[in-house]
């Protein structure tokens, strides 16, 4: 009579080897379980592991842009004030020249406010934070604007040295009391206006004219600094020191009124300007708070794209776990019983 | 006459259950013995009333087949998917953790810092830590492919050893069958040895056999190389101790005829020395040229232009290589260049180098310079490096990672190709192992041991046995009364 054979042996093995594959996926659903995550992910992506790589890199590299855009938010901010109080100063200096055109006004006063003028620019324009000075362009450590009010200061000196070579005496001789409208005019015209507008400047600003980049988002870029050699700053320079230096007592009245009208149009034009320095800046603040929010909202789709590709299910993961406990268990009682079951037990 | 007739015939029973006995015993004692087989004892009757007892030996050529074939694939899929996890973990570390892209990742990350504040000293510094750290991803990577070649060719010359000196121990069991077989003697013992010799060559070499007259036996790789007739054939192996990118590893020759390298993460290797193979002339080589591709990518990204407007040729900027300062050539793999990538000393203040060269270029020469004011906050080439990384350029597609991709994607995609063998090597291994299992199991049950068959059996025996016994003191009491009658 011929029946199915079974082997001792095989009977214990084929226990062993279902043993050992339940328990290694124990091990596994266990870890899966308490991470959430699955277990070793480059099992179980295969060939699309190098996209949870990439887009873990990539929710990494998003954040530090959202730093670095904080970064470039304050600078900007502090950017955004500074030229607001320029503004303010320069509507202040209007005024006063406003009121001395219609003859209201001491010229004693308009030189005081141009004084304190320059003094009040060249604190604003020195603003630094983090140890970078706000408005020198790219030249972040050197400070862009020479103090005027000091008399060794380069764009001082220039300034005294072209009325001198002009009239052939200083501001304060008595004889400058009889320069007229018309020389006073010219003066400015062909003589000061350079020296804000051209080459001189420098001697006036080391800052840059290249505005600080910065990358705000992963294919974009955006100026994120204002430099202190824009035309703004140049004119209310030149109407703050026109009205600053050229308001001496020994000046005529036809003169005085030069300085005043010119000085007036300047401050005009320079207000006019940094007010829309300010709009520009404020266009720049909103693309950085729109690319921000573009990239948190990235972040929260990557990190989505993540949780699909390498997120585990807590409760399949924790059914798994309890039906290979259970497995395992029954697996054990079924050895133990299968070693009873020997016919060496039956014998006598 | 007849009286005595049964008391030979009950001697000869008591003789033959004896020996069956024995055979019982011996099947019990190697009921956990893998490679034992089971034995049979078959009564034959001689002349009338004789009986004498033969051996026979259970056995199953076709499933101790499929088992062979079943170790040897599961073998060379176990010793590849070990290697290439081995491999996985060295270069890319857990969850690619320590990988080239997660340090490139890293880098773009320190770049845009710098360039957020490309004034500071210290975040200077530190892109250039996370440069450092990407040449060392890369090199270690190299290192790492280099050992695992090297420790697949110390596996394979062990292996080779393994199998010449297993090949020697066929000779003398294949010769003690041959001369149990020509003698007429029971040849079980020597049948057992011999089978179990073969399972073990078959883990290092996919084996086919031949079984001639006298059950002598010839094996041949299954490629049809011989590796066994009458007497050994030569596996031989020439190992090497060093590996480099270069380095182009020996055959292993069976009889004068190379061993083939199978191809796949479910590979079509199948023994030890196959999957050995594989690793050390494939998978490692591809993956080396993919590390050399990246490190290519790199130092071509972070190149320096000439800014002078005088047509210099681009010269090796952050990245640096043994061949520098020129560029590796476009297009193609350079090998090695994962092993000899290295931070420009001009911006390493390690070496004596300065941080700020990567912001203001000129690391070869003042031509070089792009921030030729030496403005503090000079953000332009640091910004421009940081779109390199992410615009395609050309990879060499023997590689085996695309041919136009970022930096920074073909670092991910270098990630894919890897894992997804390794993936597929770890199925096939599963799939592989259940198979040598389930053949084990099967050529089990067809030729190995069942204790409580033999126990009954024993019970049997026990009867008959005092069957017999009865019968002789039975005849012994009937002569008794014959010989009292005589008296």
């Amino acid at each position: 009579m011929k029946t199915t054979y079974v082997s001792s042996n095989a009977i214990n093995q084929a226990l062993r080897y279902s043993m050992l594959r339940m328990q290694a996926d124990l091990t596994k659903s266990q870890k899966e379980m308490s991470t959430l995550r699955v277990a070793d992910v480059g099992l179980a992506l295969g060939s699309r592991t190098g996209l949870s790589v990439s887009l873990n890199r990539d929710v990494a590299r998003l954040n530090s842009l959202m730093d670095s855009n904080a970064l470039a938010s304050s600078r900007l901010a502090s950017t955004q004030t500074a030229l607001g109080q320029l503004a303010d100063r320069g509507e202040d200096l209007r005024v006063t020249l406003a009121a001395a055109l219609s003859g209201n006004a001491d010229p004693g006063v308009v030189r005081d406010d141009g004084s304190a003028m320059i003094e009040a620019m060249t604190a604003i324009l020195n603003t630094s934070i983090n140890g970078e000075y706000l408005f020198a362009g790219i030249n972040t450590d050197a400070q862009p604007i020479a103090d005027f009010s000091d008399p060794a200061s380069p764009n001082r000196v220039a300034f005294d040295q072209a009325f001198f070579n002009r009239f052939g005496f200083n501001q304060d001789d008595p004889a400058a009391a009889n320069i007229t409208k018309a020389q006073m005019e010219a003066f400015i015209d062909t003589d000061v206006v350079p020296l804000f507008t051209g080459a001189a400047w420098s001697d006036w600003s080391s800052a840059s004219d290249q505005p600080i980049v910065s990358r705000i988002g992963l294919n974009e870029t955006t100026e994120t600094s204002v430099s202190a050699n824009i035309s703004g700053v140049r004119k209310l320079a030149m109407a703050a020191v026109l009205s600053g230096r050229l308001m001496s007592g020994n000046f005529n009245e036809g003169a005085i009124a030069a300085v005043v009208e010119r000085s007036l149009g300047f401050v005009a034009e320079g207000v006019a300007e940094v007010t829309d320095q300010r709009s520009a800046t404020g266009v720049a603040e909103t693309r950085i708070k729109n690319a921000t929010t573009r990239i948190e909202m990235q972040v929260d789709l990557f990190e989505r794209n993540i949780g699909d590709l390498e997120g585990v299910d807590p409760y399949e993961a924790s059914t798994r776990v309890t039906a290979l406990m259970t497995q395992i268990e029954t697996s054990y009682s079924l050895t133990a019983r299968l070693q009873q079951l020997s016919l060496l037990n039956y014998l006598p | 006459m007849s009286l005595s007739t049964a008391l030979n015939i009950a001697q000869s029973a008591l003789l033959a259950t004896s020996r069956q006995t024995s055979i019982v015993s011996r099947n019990v004692t190697n009921a956990s013995n893998p490679d034992y087989n089971r034995r049979l004892s078959m009564l034959q009757s001689d002349a009338p009333g004789v009986h004498m007892v033969s051996i026979q030996r259970a056995a199953d050529m076709s499933l101790f087949r499929a088992n062979l074939g079943a170790v040897s694939s599961y073998e060379g899929q176990a010793s590849l998917r070990t290697a290439i996890e081995a491999m996985t973990q060295a270069v890319n570390g857990i969850d690619s953790a320590s990988s080239p892209a997660t340090a490139i990742g890293d880098l773009y990350e320190a770049l845009q810092f710098y360039a957020a504040n490309p004034s500071n000293a210290s975040i200077a510094e530190r892109a250039i830590d996370a440069a450092r750290q990407v040449v060392r991803s890369l090199n270690n990577g190299a290192a790492a492919v280099n050992a695992a070649r090297s420790q697949a060719d110390r596996n394979i010359a062990e292996s080779v050893a393994d199998l010449n000196g297993l090949l020697a121990e066929f000779k003398t069991a294949n010769d003690a069958v041959i001369s149990a077989t020509i003698g007429g003697r029971d040849a079980s013992d020597a049948l057992d040895k011999r089978d179990a010799l073969l399972k073990r060559i078959s883990e290092h070499i996919p084996i086919s056999t031949i079984t001639r007259d006298n059950n002598d036996m010839v094996i041949t790789t299954t490629s049809g190389a011989t590796l066994f007739e009458t007497i050994p054939r030569e596996v031989s192996f020439q190992a090497k101790l060093v590996y480099g990118a270069t380095t182009v590893g020996n055959q292993v020759m069976v009889d004068g005829v190379p061993l083939p390298v199978g191809t796949g993460g479910d590979t079509n290797s199948a023994g030890r020395i196959a999957g050995y193979l594989q690793i050390r002339d494939q998978i490692a080589p591809t993956f080396q040229a993919q590390l050399d591709e990246i490190a290519r990518g790199l130092i071509s990204a972070f190149a320096e232009t000439d800014q002078s407007g005088g047509a210099l040729p681009a010269r090796a900027g952050l990245f640096t290589w043994s061949g520098g300062p020129g560029l590796p050539a476009a297009g193609t793999v350079s090998p090695g260049l994962a092993g000899s990538i290295s931070t420009n000393a001009a911006m390493d203040s390690t070496v004596g180098g300065n941080a700020f060269v990567l912001r203001d270029g000129g690391a070869n020469g003042a031509a070089y310079v792009a921030n030729t004011s030496g403005a503090a906050s000079y953000s332009a080439l640091l910004l421009g490096y940081q779109a390199k990384l992410d615009e395609p350029m050309a990879f060499d597609g023997s590689a085996g990672a695309g041919v136009s991709a970022s930096v920074m994607t073909y670092s991910t995609n270098s990630i894919s190709w890897l894992e997804g063998i390794r993936k597929s090597a770890d199925q096939a291994e599963l799939a592989k192992s259940a198979l040598v299992a389930r053949t084990s199991e099967a050529l089990s049950n067809a030729t190995g041991v069942n204790v409580d068959q033999e126990l009954a059996l024993l019970l049997e025996l026990e009867h008959s046995y005092g069957a017999s016994a009865r019968l002789l003191k039975t005849v012994d009491e009937m002569l008794g009364t014959l010989l009292a009658l005589a008296d």
